[in-house]
């Protein structure tokens, strides 16, 4: 490993420590919200933000943007977080999150600067993302559309209506990235309607499949460095991730998929994530 | 017509309006680049079929999996494409509703739906091939302009002129058989402004589809026995031509209402809306009750549930009664 994919390593992860810090700092003010898969999230997020995805933060709708859709909406802390982080909105927002007349809800909204789709119905993300993916085709627009999947929401049927559809059409400009934290709001997914063996049924719909650690930041830029994963093929990076990830009372559990956030909880929280150099 | 020639659009079409539709999606994609027709398993139901050998790279199919179609639909938009979907009624508007209302009403995008054998048109299907709550589940979409051409030549139109909109549209059309023409080829259409197609000044008969074909009977019947009855084609259900009801109820001082769809929030719905808060005024409205239809030729279904020139005619002599 050369020093300076260490130093770009190493930078990730400072940014998606800033992005988990965020994430509790917005629902410290909004008083609750879903800690469990932001914070999953928070490492594919900034590999995503601030090394994979051209874009221009000064010019949202800059036509030849790489595409994000966040279909695991409730993520949407975390997304917030990347787009303040990256510049698309101001840091103040982030204090606004679910406020009056906020542009700053639960769940992404298309209004928002960087925000490619309103979100949160869950299964929604992966068919819009196959559009765009189409969209850049038919254009002969060279950006490339990645579609965030949390493993819940995997369970609406409309996902595997969308993956049959992406291998069909051979979209490699498009991908799908799991975040794999195999917990959901009532109990761990396995339990209550499961999902495996997850790689056989992507790679059994036609999609080429990589499956990494998705807090392990050399392998989440690593993967996203080899995309697209075959010529002809739409690609899946499963991401093996935790839920909660950094804040150790609030890892692995579905109490902590959406919870309130105290002045204690956030200090807690703070505290096991650590405080920024 | 003056004596004109026949528009060859017109010929295609066979007086029906899911055949017009889908030409009227060749022609816009004539003019434009960016449209791209999206497909359900639908392509002949559209007439489709030359449109795809012409244009291979200009039309979708997603197969029968409209949530997938509805989403797509909504991607391609957001890249500045103009996706036309063409989706069964029962179908587009239900299975793939939520698509619909977050994907493409919420996020506001410019996607044409494009909803063939609205109404009791599959009858004799059953229950499950009916669409007679779409136009309420659609009017209640912000965003969203909702149409039912009252014929082809409106259905071509309608179709053209959602070019202007800056939000999606829903279209309803028909099925695999003739629709009575009502409106003239030239194309007076207008999206959102309501056709007069009998003045009177006895009682207004407001109906969209295929009951403009019988309430335009039901008045030339009248008018014989001396009562005027005022006939808008209201095919614009959103957004509502509010000034020609209003005007109706003042003018008129009574309103019929008659829409192939349930009575329960659909065009009666909308234009009883409006008079019972700006105008009160003594309404009927045709249309199905509160129960799925029964099965049956369509002609005969309608009539089974007053879908009729009869029906029309005996709800305006009850209001002048």
């Amino acid at each position: 490993m050369t020093s300076n994919f260490q130093a770009k390593i190493e930078g990730l992860q400072y940014d998606a420590l800033q992005i988990r810090r965020n994430v509790w700092r917005a629902l410290h003010g909004a008083g609750s919200g879903h800690m469990g898969g932001s914070s999953s999230a928070a490492d594919l997020l900034a590999a995503l933000y601030f090394h994979y995805l051209r874009q221009r933060p000064d010019e949202p709708e800059w036509p030849g943007r790489d595409r994000f859709v966040l279909s695991k909406g409730h993520a949407n802390a975390a997304l917030g977080a990347a787009l303040a982080r990256a510049g698309f909105i101001d840091d103040s927002v982030l204090d606004q999150f679910y406020a009056y007349q906020s542009s700053f809800g639960m769940h992404p909204d298309i209004k928002m600067p960087g925000v490619e789709m309103s979100t949160g119905g869950l299964g929604h993300g992966l068919s819009v993302g196959l559009g765009m993916a189409l969209g850049a085709r038919m254009q002969n627009l060279d950006f490339r559309t990645c579609v965030m999947l949390g493993d819940g929401e995997l369970q609406e049927g409309s996902n595997w209506e969308g993956a049959m559809a992406a291998a069909h059409l051979r979209l490699s400009n498009l991908t799908a990235i799991l975040d794999y934290n195999k917990v959901q709001q009532s109990g761990r997914v396995g339990e209550m309607l499961a999902l495996e063996p997850m790689a056989d049924k992507w790679l059994s719909f036609g999609w080429a499949v990589r499956e990494i650690d998705g807090h392990d930041m050399g392998a989440i830029v690593e993967a996203l460095d080899a995309l697209p994963f075959a010529p002809d093929k739409p690609s899946m990076i499963i991401a093996h991730t935790v839920k909660g990830k950094g804040v150790g009372f609030a890892e692995d559990s579905y109490l902590w998929h959406n919870n309130l956030v105290t002045d204690e909880v956030y200090e807690r929280a703070l505290n096991e994530l650590g405080a920024p150099e | 017509m003056n004596g004109a020639q026949t528009p060859e659009w017109e010929r295609l079409a066979e007086n029906q309006s899911r055949l017009a539709f889908g030409l009227a999606v060749g022609e816009l994609a004539r003019r434009d680049r960016r449209v791209v027709a999206i497909s359900a398993d639908t392509i002949d139901l559209f007439g489709l079929r030359g449109f795809l050998e012409a244009n291979p790279d200009r039309l979708i199919e997603a197969g029968i999996a409209e949530q997938n179609a509805m989403g797509i639909a909504s991607g391609l938009a957001t890249t500045g494409m103009r996706p036309i979907l063409c989706g069964y009624a029962p179908f587009i508007t239900a299975r793939s509703l939520e698509q619909l209302r977050n994907d493409v009403a919420y996020a506001n995008q410019r996607v044409v739906i494009g909803a063939a054998c609205g109404g009791i048109v599959l009858a004799m299907a059953g229950g499950t091939h009916h669409a007679v709550e779409d136009l309420a589940i659609m009017r209640n979409m912000p965003n969203m302009t909702v149409i039912v051409p009252a014929d082809a030549r409106q259905t071509w139109h309608a179709a053209l002129q959602t070019e202007q909109l800056d939000g999606p549209s829903y279209i309803r059309l028909g099925g695999k058989f003739a629709e009575p023409p009502v409106s003239d080829s030239a194309g007076d259409f207008r999206i959102g402004r309501a056709d007069l197609m009998r003045p009177g000044g006895d009682v207004t008969v407001i109906a969209c589809g295929c009951l403009v074909a019988p309430a335009i009977a039901a008045a030339d019947a009248l008018a014989k026995a001396g009562i005027g009855v005022r006939v808008l084609n209201m095919h614009t259900i959103k957004p509502l031509d509010r000034d020609a009801v209003l005007a109706a109820a003042a003018e008129t001082g009574a309103i019929v209402t008659a829409e192939e769809h349930r009575i329960t929030g659909g065009l009666g719905g909308a234009v009883a809306e409006i008079l019972a808060q700006e105008q009160p005024t003594r309404m009927r409205m045709i249309g199905m009750p509160d129960e799925f239809a029964i099965v049956g030729p369509t002609a005969r279904v309608r009539e089974h549930y007053g879908l009729s020139q009869t029906a029309i005619m005996d709800a305006c002599r009850a209001l002048l009664a």
